[in-house]
């Protein structure tokens, strides 16, 4: 579905990526790994068309994305759902929600994704009249998520959703994550949390210096020295310790 | 001597009424600064040329008054987009705020102000010119008369505002306005054309500043040099109410034109145009924010 070649991008001058490849079939959950500064955001964002395209080249759907604007990219089908909290906290929950739905015409459509949402996240519809600067960090997390999922997207592409959020609520995300795919949603995961990525995922890619170093199956990858040295430090296997108690 | 009571109520009417516009043109101010995090200095030219746009229009084209008022708020609001592709942008793009590009900003507002002076100077002269329009009788309430354009201007004002809030509040496009001036990142991730949407707030903000300059007009005169006051007064209005707060623009106009007319009636009114300034500077000793500073902080 996401199809991405030799890509070359960055800021300005300053080149960050250089010569991505990455592919994500339809319909799967695919994780892009690799610590701060690596070049995880750099990609998303050049993929959304927040960053030119230096070089190479990114297809979605059939459609080539390289001269693309954001808001072109998102009405083809992919959307980005950024880190977490970054909502719009001076709007209520539904008005955020609401803010996902803009690039569609389908009213009823819209309501009837709200009411999907609602019951993926039932916090949500509880808290829906309040503003959203007042939610905690998972459900701010949960909030940004549902929004990305009003555009109604054939995939979705989600920034370190595991950030900053305790082991259990990373759990609860995680597991809505896998239920979204199950209704057909193709998804990039972009992960620090190595671990949880590849227990959600079937196939990961690691990044390092804006180069994918290594690939594969997930099953490989939790099992290679490599990336047990690189990531399965301390911290992480804290967490899933604490995930398996 | 008793304490007249009808003429305090008298200048609290007009008080409100003057600052309503003020409000209408912070209301423009605050709405640039939370779209663009840029400071629009030029705006109070812009509320001039809607004056002048306005009186073309009733006078020198015989266009019924609320037409010509609506005629300039289109005219003003193409004239701000204009302004906005061919200017801004650049600038814009590059950040705003407190980079070294909002920097930029500031300085390319005070030379577009100059400008734009100077263009209507070329085309209308230095002389000021009146601004009547015939609306009748003044309004008797008890004792008080109040003109029919006090009366006009108040209700103008709050009609706008209300349908902007309307807007604003429980439509998808203001929705997206909204969601343009919280987060531009976002908004683009979200689908919305935020470059066209900065458009549209810019444009907005100068149709307000030129219904303020329409309704302003019959009550003084119209002359060039009319915007630098009202920019100030403006200013000030929107730091009292908080910065990028609209309903803290809106109460902050209305609290300087009442604060500037009590003092004018009561403590000397030949310093009239002190007094928003004095308030000014109580509001900010006290709550540094400005009344609704909190609102602010999260913009709009």
């Amino acid at each position: 579905m996401l199809e991405i070649k030799n890509v070359h991008a960055g800021y300005g001058k300053l080149k960050i990526l250089r010569g991505i490849n990455l592919s994500v079939p339809k319909g799967k959950i695919i994780a892009l790994l690799g610590g701060n500064g690596t070049g995880k955001s750099t990609l998303l964002k050049t993929i959304s068309g927040l960053l030119p395209l230096m070089e190479g080249s990114i297809e979605f759907d059939g459609q080539i994305l390289d001269k693309k604007k954001p808001h072109e990219i998102v009405k083809a089908g992919l959307v980005q759902v950024t880190q977490s909290k970054e909502s719009y906290p001076a709007m209520t929950v539904e008005e955020n929600l609401m803010v996902g739905s803009y690039v569609r015409n389908d009213r009823h459509g819209v309501q009837q994704d709200l009411e999907k949402i609602y019951e993926f996240f039932p916090i949500l519809k509880t808290r829906r009249k309040t503003l959203s600067g007042t939610l905690s960090g998972g459900e701010v997390q949960m909030l940004v998520i549902g929004r990305g999922l009003m555009a109604n997207p054939k995939m979705l592409m989600l920034d370190e959703p595991s950030a900053a959020l305790a082991p259990k609520v990373v759990l609860e995300i995680f597991s809505n994550i896998y239920k979204i795919s199950q209704t057909g949603v193709t998804i990039l995961i972009v992960e620090q949390n190595v671990r949880m990525a590849l227990l959600l995922a079937e196939y990961g890619y690691i990044i390092r210096d804006g180069v994918i170093m290594l690939e594969g199956k997930s099953d490989n990858l939790i099992h290679d020295s490599s990336v047990r040295e690189s990531f399965l430090g301390g911290t992480v296997a804290d967490t899933s310790r604490e995930l398996s108690a | 001597m008793e304490f007249d009571f009808n003429s305090l109520f008298a200048f609290i009417i007009f008080g409100v009424t003057i600052g309503v516009v003020y409000g209408m043109v912070a209301l423009g101010i605050s709405l640039i600064y939370s779209g663009l995090d840029i400071v629009h200095f030029a705006h109070g030219e812009i509320y001039m040329f809607g004056a002048f746009f306005g009186l073309v229009l009733a006078k020198d084209m015989s266009i019924p008054y609320p037409a010509a008022l609506i005629g300039a708020m289109i005219l003003a609001g193409l004239m701000g987009m204009l302004i906005e592709r061919v200017f801004y942008r650049r600038l814009t793009r590059s950040g705003g705020g407190y980079t070294v590009a909002g920097m930029g900003m500031i300085i390319c507002g005070f030379g577009m102000s100059v400008a734009l002076m100077n263009v209507a100077f070329l085309i209308w002269g230095a002389d000021a010119e009146p601004f009547s329009i015939d609306l009748g009788m003044p309004l008797q309430i008890a004792d008080i008369y109040i003109p029919q354009s006090y009366l006009l201007t108040a209700v103008v004002s709050f009609a706008l505002m209300g349908l902007l809030h309307f807007f604003l509040k429980y439509t998808k496009i203001g929705l997206a306005v909204r969601a343009v001036a919280q987060n531009k990142d976002i908004a683009y991730l979200m689908g919305i054309n935020v470059p066209v949407f900065i458009s549209l707030i810019f444009g907005l903000a100068c149709a307000l500043a030129a219904a303020a300059g329409v309704l302003i007009g019959p009550m003084q005169s119209v002359q060039v040099e009319m915007g630098y006051l009202m920019l100030m007064k403006a200013f000030a209005a929107a730091v009292v109410g908080g910065f990028g707060s609209l309903p803290g623009a809106l109460l902050g106009g209305i609290l300087v034109g009442i604060f500037e007319n009590l003092g004018a009636a009561y403590i000397s009114p030949s310093h009239k145009d002190i007094y928003a300034f004095l308030l000014l500077i109580l509001v900010l000793m006290i709550r540094p924010s400005g009344l609704f500073g909190i609102e602010a902080k999260v913009k709009a």
